[in-house]
């Protein structure tokens, strides 16, 4: 199938998610995530009795976190991941599994099943590699994986408690299940996940990544190994989606397979990333801060919700192909240049 | 019956032709001749709507085509046939010639007359045309935009990827077409060839129009032999 | 054994065509459509009003299909145009993600205010012994229409129009030179694979309910029927469909729905991963 336009002009556009190059200095690249930990940190000062907003608070640091891990995978190497909510929910039902019905010690648990959730996602970066799929391809390739674990959790009843779900055990007593607790671990986790993001955006392989982006057979030429990049990125993600989903079964003390589903989890972080911006570094915060607020507000609406969530993708989508918060800081970026260059033009 | 003047196209927002002005009359053979990069191609997408224009006008038959879509430049009677040719890979050669002569009802004497032209084609009229060589595929496109019956027709480098031998036969087809009365603008690198088809020339150079006239005044002109016939 | 396989046959038939709706509109786009489904449903919804209406069936029917083909004729016009002025790889995933809002819109908008929409076509008659095996009128009339439908897809194909609309598949710049407008070929194609969702919504709903809220599972049957046939291949997408649903109903007979649902998304997994243009593709 050959797709050509009217007008056989190169497409400026640029790709969705593109990461941009971060900054040289030290201070300026990491001063972002330290200033969102610090305002961060003071939400249980402010929320903290209340039980409910404790647990908004929580799960936005989570859905924060997948949204780091999916910008790792998709925005820097374009691999597109539509399995963002069964890795973590490969790394919350194997811990699981192990803690409650194995028995084994629930930190054991927890390291192993992000070390297959950061295999398997690995695996499927690694073929994604081998057969040279193109960036459909791996949408559906991850999308049949994604609900095949759902359907899988769903048919084996007797292990992962089907639909019904599973009261975890493994934990209970522990700080984890502690809300305030909990909130500050997620939000160290969160930080660290910014971290990791930011150091590759910055380290060699961030720079082969952007390369990738740009122009994957120029990169290829220029010695850049394409293949061992994307599997990189698939693990780096992977072991955060599945290290968030182990933990955060273990601090919630329930799980179902509705916590990790495409529904509950991919669309939501697109819907943030949307807000925030693909592929940029605090495009996660931001998203889910906008989209916690959003959903607490309009919880009665039942599913007009749903009808919101798609208007915003599509508009979003539409409107700014990078984010929404991209999109209004570069557009005000122009504002401020047309306005100094005025200042400075003699009248 | 084609009127180009002052023509300026190019890709993103830089022009890669400019000011180019030429005409083809009636019943005439006119070659655009010019090395690689010269903008041949480029004017001749501009032609069709395939690229925007950014200044200047064409006209077909005193009506203004300026950059109307390619589907309704093909449509008023104006045949292209790119480089590049843009078959219908997996639809077989009869497939291929019937679908020339959208939206008009396939007409069987027109199928017929392109049989005659070109033998091979009618061989392997069951064929899908991507299994054809080359040369098969040349007669092909030239083939598939006759059966419009077009007014004009425009060939950029019919001789593309065909050897010496074949190249000879595709200018003897296109000479017949010529007798025949087939209007006809040639962009071309081989210059011999070229010049023994067209009654007038153009010789592009960096996007714009260096030379014109009688291709045997062309033939003579020292600067095109030297240029492009390798004579010192 | 010969129940479960012709019950296949049934299925697969409809799988067949509700794969071709998909695979049509990415093969003369480049869009995966994700708000197929919700095409389909929509028309189920459309017919089960217009029956509690009071509406003669044969009308009702026609009402469905027509509001999904509308569906795809607005959505072409519209959202589409956008997503067909990028080229390739972003066109193909600005289409996924608009799409995808839309399928929210509409299923949204759907479940809202029907919230236990359900269409039932019951046929009445006498059970038909076929091979010994005693078949549901609903699955006889099912299968009549949707081989009906793939007889007219086949001769449309052999006419002007359909070998038009086949041109700009195989390659838009060429159909542009012959004179084909490729944006009247795909606002038509979107239509149709519309129409398409909308019958097979309505065949289904004769052997089963269909529930406002199959939406979703109507667009990934397509999509892992589309993607085994080969992308853009209307033959391949047709086979695929009734492979796999003869797959489906022995699957599910011997194993389990779940398992089955695993193996399906396993043949589009495996078919990407061992021979990407899938069955008959190129």
């Amino acid at each position: 199938m050959t797709a050509e336009p009217d007008a056989i002009v190169e497409s400026d556009a640029a790709p969705l998610g593109v990461s941009a190059r971060p900054p040289r200095s030290l201070i300026r690249a990491f001063w972002p995530i330290a200033v969102t930990g610090a305002v961060l940190a003071l939400v249980p000062l402010w929320l903290g009795d209340s039980r409910l907003m404790m647990r908004l608070a929580v799960d936005a640091l989570v859905f924060g976190a997948y949204a780091v891990a999916f910008n790792v995978i998709f925005g820097s190497t374009n691999q597109l991941f539509l399995c963002v909510g069964a890795l973590a929910g490969v790394g919350g039902y194997t811990s699981v599994i192990l803690s409650d019905r194995a028995g084994l010690p629930m930190a054991v648990g927890m390291v192993l099943a992000t070390t297959l959730a950061t295999a398997l996602g690995g695996l499927l970066s690694w073929i994604a590699v081998r057969r040279s799929l193109d960036v459909i391809f791996t949408g559906i390739v991850t999308l049949a994986f994604s609900l095949s674990f759902a359907n899988l959790v769903l048919g084996q009843r007797k292990l992962t408690g089907g639909e019904t779900g599973l009261l975890v055990s493994a934990g209970d007593g522990s700080f984890l299940r502690d809300r305030v607790a909990a909130y500050y671990l997620f939000l160290g986790m969160l930080l660290a996940f910014l971290v990791v993001f930011r150091a590759l955006q910055r380290s060699q392989i961030g720079w082969a990544f952007r390369a990738l982006r740009d122009n994957e057979l120029a990169a290829e030429l220029a010695g850049v190994d394409v293949a061992r990049y994307r599997v990189y990125a698939g693990l780096i993600g992977s072991a955060m989606l599945g290290v968030t989903g182990a933990v955060f079964t273990h601090s919630d003390g329930f799980i179902s397979p509705s916590t990790f589903e495409f529904g509950h989890v991919d669309v939501r972080v697109l819907v943030m990333l949307a807000f925030g911006g693909l592929g940029t570094l605090l495009g996660p915060v931001v998203g889910t801060v906008v989209f916690t607020v959003m959903d607490e507000v309009l919880v009665d609406s039942g599913q007009l919700r749903t009808v919101l969530y798609g208007l915003l993708i599509t508009a979003l989508f539409l409107g700014f192909k990078r984010g929404a918060v991209p999109a209004t800081t570069d557009f005000l970026r122009l504002v401020a240049r047309r306005a100094r260059s005025r200042v400075e033009r003699p009248p | 019956m084609l009127e180009v003047s002052g023509l300026s196209a190019g890709y993103l927002g830089e022009n890669v032709v400019e000011g180019v002005d030429l005409e083809v009359g009636v019943g005439q053979a006119v070659t655009i001749i010019g090395s690689n990069g010269a903008g041949k191609t480029t004017l001749f997408r501009a032609l069709c709507g395939m690229l925007p224009v950014s200044a200047g006008r064409v006209r077909f038959d005193g009506e203004n085509i300026t950059g109307r879509p390619t589907h309704r430049v093909a449509r008023a009677g104006l045949a292209y046939v790119p480089a590049e040719r843009h078959l219908f890979p997996g639809m077989s050669v009869r497939e291929n010639l019937l679908l020339g002569a959208y939206p008009g009802r396939p007409d069987p004497s027109a199928l017929q007359l392109v049989f005659d032209l070109f033998p091979r084609l009618e061989e392997r009229r069951r064929q899908p045309a991507g299994s054809l060589s080359g040369g098969e595929q040349q007669m092909l496109a030239v083939g598939r935009a006759l059966m419009a019956r077009p007014r004009l027709l425009m060939l950029d480098e019919p001789t593309t990827g065909l050897a010496p031998k074949l190249a000879k036969s595709a200018y003897e087809a296109l000479q017949v077409l010529k007798e025949k009365g087939v209007t006809l603008l040639v962009a071309e690198q081989q210059v011999p060839l070229a010049l023994s088809l067209a009654d007038r020339g153009y010789v592009l150079e960096n996007g714009r129009i260096r030379l014109e006239g009688a291709s045997e005044d062309l033939a003579r002109n020292p600067e095109v032999r030297r240029a492009y016939l390798g004579v010192a | 054994m010969t129940a479960v396989v012709l019950d296949g046959i049934v299925l697969g038939l409809q799988f067949g065509l509700l794969g071709v709706g998909m695979t049509l509109v990415y093969g003369l786009g480049g869009v995966l459509n994700l708000a197929y489904g919700q095409m389909a449903v929509l028309a189920a919804m459309v017919v089960a009003v217009t029956l509690a209406a009071g509406a003669p069936a044969l009308v009702a029917a026609g009402a469905g299909v027509l509001a999904a083909a509308a569906a795809g004729v607005v959505l072409d016009r519209t959202l589409m145009q956008p997503v067909y002025r990028q080229r390739g790889e972003h066109r193909v995933l600005l289409g996924l993600l608009l799409t995808l809002g839309v399928a929210f819109v509409i299923d949204g908008l759907l479940v809202w205010r029907y919230p236990t929409g359900t269409l039932r076509l019951a046929i009445g008659g006498q059970a038909v012994p076929i091979l010994g095996v005693r078949m549901r009128v609903g699955s006889l009339w099912a299968t009549g229409i949707s081989l009906a439908v793939a007889a007219l897809l086949l001769l449309f194909r052999a006419t002007t129009p359909g070998r038009a609309a086949h041109s700009v598949i195989q390659d838009e710049v060429g159909a542009r030179l012959v004179g084909i407008n490729p944006a009247a070929v795909r606002l038509f194609i979107f239509a149709l694979s519309g129409a398409l969702a909308g019958l097979v919504a309505e065949t289904r709903s004769m052997t089963s309910p269909v529930s406002v809220t199959a939406g979703f599972d109507f667009t990934i049957l397509a999509l892992i029927v589309a993607v085994v046939g080969g992308l853009g291949n209307v033959a391949g997408a047709f086979l695929a469909g009734v492979l796999l649903g003869i797959v489906s109903t022995v699957s599910a007979y011997y194993i389990g729905q779940y398992i089955t649902t695993i193996v399906l998304l396993g043949a589009a997994a495996l078919t990407i991963v061992i021979r990407p243009r899938g069955l008959l593709g190129r």
